[in-house]
């Protein structure tokens, strides 16, 4: 065991403060990054819902629920072999107006609504698609009534002085912003008017999940300049536009800040204390001609031990924390890279800590133990 | 004189040596114009009373404390002509330390505070750390303490692995500051054979600076101290009591 780390655990009492500073760190990082992932998974969920595998957009589009139209024409360009089905998609926000009066910014979703569709959300059922196939219809969330000023299934209201009629409820697909309005496309176009000919995106299915973004890659280099993605990149691209957009993003990089922040003074004084309460130990190495950067050294590794362990404090806390706010329903999403960049910004300000640390050895100074 | 009768070689000589504190009126000299030699395979002692400039005197001649004035040549090297870095090379080579307090590292076994500086001094693979870790403990009769830290072994102990650390680099010099205070006169007296034995089996120079007379049967020389003036002896010559302004008596050779 090296010297840093036999220290580390023979006066763990001692370091335990800036242990727990930086696992307070990490926890923080990864609960709001998590958090706020969770919050905006909301907005891709017609994507991640959805069979689609690719993903074709007009070049400006910054979100799913922002898309522009382009030719429903474009199916063409994915006549490609890989792919097995191609199909329009449209959707874009419209005035719902209230029966109870005032109005609500909707979300309409139009798919195609055949047993192989791949625009339409899983949850639609075979009765739910039945019913949509009605033109005027759409179906909510079930927790959308009140937003919307109606009451039950069946109930209308309208959108640009036409009708429209909802026929059935599906769970868990509340938004972000306006409620979420899914329909067939007839009704889609209906209610958005898109210009003739025109949908929002083209979606594509593969033969082999696998191939998409091998097929995306090559659509990028089509001279129609074509916007393709992958489901999963359109869903990223997606949440981070509006992570981006909304400013909750600095909010949340100046929580994280302060959290480090605190990581990073809890840490670097308690290292500095610590090298400080050893200080006549060094002076000794120092005597002997031992170099400076030897003890410079010893420090920056209790850094990275502090660290390693704080981390190692943290990582079962934040899955634990998540699966509480699961049960009570706060959506925190831990993908990996989320994890590894929080351990790895923690590892360095602990790091970065130690560095700091290390003005207490210039107090060492051999002569004083002479007296 | 060796045993063949030929005269010894010091292996460190010191003249002209000045040191003072404050200025002006509070301006007090702990060192004036001192001067020796010392010679190796011999562990001389250096005494005073409080505040006589004893350890002054050996920070100066162990390169920790620059004199104001005078030289230290030590293996016909001047050490206070040499840079930071030059000097701190030297005291690695050259140089072990006892100080008064033990100043181990709590965390640290007895084994690892002599092995530390082996491995970060003089850069050695770690099974002739190892090697020579365990050889010096057995010589100190510590052995079997090789695995305890700092808080399980006695005062005497503690004392024994500081030496350990003093001698583990086979310095050629020795400096000692009160190295028997802290213990009874049974562990002192280990203590100094000890030392001793650095001096007289491994031909290193000792310079101990103590209070108790008791240590002064089991040294070869003995030096004394007073308000900056050193002496040959254990006491200071009569003829020489004059106040604080008498003269050094200059060089003091064996």
């Amino acid at each position: 065991m090296s010297y840093a780390l036999s220290t580390l655990w023979f006066e763990r009492q001692r370091y335990l403060p800036a242990v727990l500073a930086v696992a307070f760190s990490c926890l923080l990082i990864a609960l709001q990054c998590g958090l706020l992932l969770g919050l905006f998974s909301i907005t891709s969920i017609p994507i991640d819902e959805s069979s689609a595998d690719i993903w074709v957009a007009h070049p400006d589009v910054p979100s799913v629920d922002l898309g522009i139209p382009i030719p429903e024409a474009w199916q063409s360009y994915l006549a490609v072999p890989e792919i097995a089905h191609t199909e329009p998609y449209i959707e874009g926000f419209a005035y719902w107006k209230k029966p109870t009066g005032g109005t609500e910014l909707v979300l309409i979703i139009g798919a195609r609504l055949g047993p192989d569709s791949i625009g339409a959300i899983r949850q639609l059922t075979p009765e739910l698609r039945m019913l949509l196939s009605e033109t005027s219809s759409a179906v909510i969330d079930e927790g959308e009534f009140t937003r919307l000023g109606i009451e039950k299934v069946g109930d209308t209201a309208e959108i640009l002085g036409k009708r429209v009629r909802i026929v059935g409820t599906v769970s868990g697909l509340r938004s972000l912003a306006g409620p979420y309005l899914f329909c067939s496309l007839d009704t889609a176009r209906k209610f958005l008017n898109p210009p003739p000919g025109q949908c929002t995106f083209i979606l594509g299915k593969c033969h082999d999940k696998e191939d998409a973004p091998k097929v995306v890659e090559r659509l990028k280099a089509h001279p129609r300049k074509l916007y393709p993605f992958t489901t999963q990149d359109f869903s990223f691209h997606s949440q981070m536009h509006w992570l981006t957009k909304t400013k909750a993003g600095i909010a949340l990089g100046l929580a994280a800040a302060l959290g480090l922040l605190v990581g990073a003074v809890v840490t670097s004084q308690t290292l500095y204390s610590a090298t400080v309460a050893s200080l006549k130990e060094y002076a000794v190495l120092r005597a002997l001609g031992i170099p400076r950067w030897r003890m410079a050294m010893m420090v920056v590794s209790q850094a990275f031990w502090v660290g390693i362990a704080g981390i190692a404090f943290a990582i079962p806390t934040i899955f634990g924390i998540a699966f509480v706010g699961a049960e009570v329903g706060a959506k925190i999403m831990l993908p990996y890279w989320l994890l590894i960049f929080a351990t790895s910004i923690t590892l360095v300000m602990a790091m970065l800590s130690g560095l700091f640390a290390l003005r207490s050895l210039r107090m060492v100074e051999p002569v004083t133990l002479l007296r | 004189m060796r045993a063949d009768g030929l005269p010894l070689t010091p292996s460190m000589k010191a003249w002209g040596l000045t040191r003072s504190y404050g200025s002006g009126d509070t301006k007090t000299y702990a060192l004036r114009n001192v001067s020796l030699e010392i010679y190796p395979g011999q562990i001389a002692l250096l005494m005073g009373p409080s505040g006589s400039g004893k350890s002054t005197l050996l920070a100066v001649l162990s390169g920790l404390l620059h004199p104001d004035a005078g030289t230290v040549l030590t293996l016909d090297k001047d050490l206070w002509a040499m840079n930071e870095r030059q000097r701190e090379a030297f005291r690695l080579e050259h140089f072990g330390f006892i100080f008064q307090g033990y100043n181990l590292f709590p965390a640290l076994t007895a084994r690892e505070q002599l092995e530390m500086i082996l491995k970060w001094g003089t850069g050695c693979s770690a099974r002739d750390a190892t090697a020579r870790t365990s050889d010096v403990l057995t010589m100190l009769g510590m052995s079997k303490k090789a695995h305890l830290r700092p808080m399980q072994l006695s005062g005497g102990e503690k004392q024994r692995v500081a030496i350990g650390r003093a001698l583990i680099k086979q310095p050629n010099f020795v400096f000692a500051d009160e190295p028997t205070a802290a213990l009874d006169w049974k562990q002192g007296q280990h203590v100094i054979e000890l030392l001793r034995a650095a001096a007289h089996d491994q031909g290193s120079t000792i310079l101990v600076v103590a209070h108790d007379a008791r240590i002064i049967p089991f040294v070869d020389r003995v030096l004394h101290l007073e308000d900056g003036i050193l002496y040959e002896g254990e006491e200071r010559p009569m003829e020489l009591y004059g106040g604080p302004t008498a003269p050094s008596p200059g060089y003091i050779a064996q």
